[in-house]
């Protein structure tokens, strides 16, 4: 299992490698659109499993918990991304950042009670989460194509590289990894993640309910909004030496009538 | 050749004028304003929704440029459509946009914006205002305002956060609904139409 894994990440990396680096537009190919085809049909297929499955879940869990509780699941869940923060803080040469994220997690970990609470916001130190996604984008390698994965939903493939390595710096993974055979540590492991998944749609009903009410065509909303939020990382590259800071990615012509898809 | 020579002159020149800079603390001031208009006098109020709803309305056409944004979301189908069309459209999209952002604006009740200063723009006569929003249990939201300044009058054109723009979102939006309906710009009217009775 393992060992496909790690192909179909060789062939996520291969396949960003070989897209356009500059992020630029190129002629629409026969690919582009095939591609396109694929990723309005995958994100309907997702759309209809979370209409069916997630969002009534989530809406169901909504219902027996309290905002308090769902504010300690969020809090808990995001200690344990800290250690991520701080390795790629580090990959990042931020420094005093990594200290911060160590600090927290330490702080939280103790005093916030395993992470339920976010005792270290409150003492000062706030939060300076990165991805190796971000990582990544400082060491200029590109994002390649937006495509719809199931179930998971829209990514790129650094987006999905960034998050597969990121995961393994988890406590919980390390914790229970030498107990991996036993059905516990294994119940454990799939039982958090749904909790995760669960508690994030929930806090996200709302938003995700008055985005697509406002919305003429979700797929071109989703597939913008989150190109656009990736924008942030194209300034990160240092290989580009000529020291001009980039332009903001929102800093568009107006009078430009002709758009980019 | 002499074209080309010309026309490279007229445009450095048109980079180096800048004439009609924007005042980047006027602009901060006016967005400062408006926030607080919408989150006192609306949000936090004690009124009835018909009035937050009429209210908001005033706020959001007295300072927002829904003519300029509207023409630019239709991107390139605004050239082709007819003044009718064009007409119809900027009305129903100002409709829709009240209506869905009255519904939206709850979501700042108790929040405030802070402000972190300007940033210039490559167009002219714009300027955006940095603010951010602190939030619970996660890290500050970052919303930027564009402003853009007309005869002294100040106007709001698009609202990004954290780095969305409303406008490209919009935009990418329509012209992609515009392109695989039959009727084009006809059906999106329509559609708008009904999102916004509803």
């Amino acid at each position: 299992m393992k060992k496909v894994l790690y192909a179909f990440l060789a062939v996520l990396l291969v396949s960003a490698c070989a897209t356009n680096p500059n992020g630029t537009k190129m002629k629409i190919s026969d690919e582009e659109t095939k591609l396109e085809v694929y990723n309005r049909a995958m994100f309907n297929f997702n759309y209809q499993l979370d209409k069916m499955v997630f969002k009534p879940i989530a809406k169901g869990y909504k219902a027996v918990t309290t905002q308090g509780v769902r504010d300690r699941v969020t809090s808990f869940f995001n200690n344990l991304e800290e250690p991520a923060s701080a390795i790629n803080n580090l990959l990042q040469g931020e420094f005093q950042n990594s200290g911060v994220s160590v600090a927290r997690f330490a702080v939280n970990a103790t005093f916030g009670v395993l992470g339920l609470y976010d005792v270290a916001t409150t003492w000062g130190m706030t939060q300076k989460s990165n991805s190796f996604d971000a990582t990544m984008a400082k060491y200029c390698i590109p994002d390649g194509p937006f495509f719809v994965m199931p179930v998971i939903g829209p990514s790129t493939p650094r987006y999905l590289v960034g998050w597969g390595v990121d995961s393994f710096a988890n406590p919980m993974y390390w914790a229970l990894l030498d107990k991996k055979d036993e059905t516990w540590a294994i119940t454990t492991i799939y039982g958090s993640t749904a909790l995760k998944y669960i508690n994030k749609r929930a806090e996200n009903m709302a938003l995700l309910d008055s985005l697509e009410e406002g919305s003429v065509d979700f797929y071109a909303t989703v597939k913008s909004a989150f190109l656009q939020n990736r924008q942030k990382f194209k300034s990160f590259c240092n290989c580009k030496a000529d020291g001009a800071p980039e332009a903001a990615s929102y800093d568009f012509d107006f009078e430009d009538m002709d758009e980019e898809e | 050749m002499k074209k080309l020579i010309l026309y490279t002159f007229a445009t450095l020149l048109a980079l180096c004028v800048k004439a009609e800079a924007i005042d980047a603390s006027k602009a901060e001031k006016f967005v400062q304003n408006v926030t607080k208009e919408g989150i006192e006098e609306i949000i936090n109020s004690n009124v009835s929704i018909e009035q937050k709803d009429a209210r908001f309305e005033k706020l959001f056409n007295t300072y927002l440029d829904l003519d300029y944004i509207g023409r630019f979301v239709l991107g390139r189908y605004w050239k082709t459509a007819t003044p009718a069309q064009r007409k119809e459209f900027i009305d129903v999209y100002r409709a829709f946009n009240v209506k869905t952002w009255s519904q939206r604006f709850d979501e700042f009740k108790g929040k405030s914006f802070d402000f972190a200063g300007t940033t210039p723009s490559n167009s002219q006569g714009q300027v955006f205002v940095n603010t951010t929003v602190d939030m619970e249990n996660a890290e500050p939201v970052k919303v930027v305002w564009r402003v853009k300044e007309d005869n002294g009058q100040m106007k709001i054109i698009d609202i990004i956060i954290e780095n969305i723009s409303l406008a490209i979102t919009a935009r990418n939006e329509y012209t992609a609904f515009i392109k695989k309906s039959p009727n084009g710009i006809d059906d999106l009217i329509a559609d708008l139409k009904k999102k916004s009775a509803k």
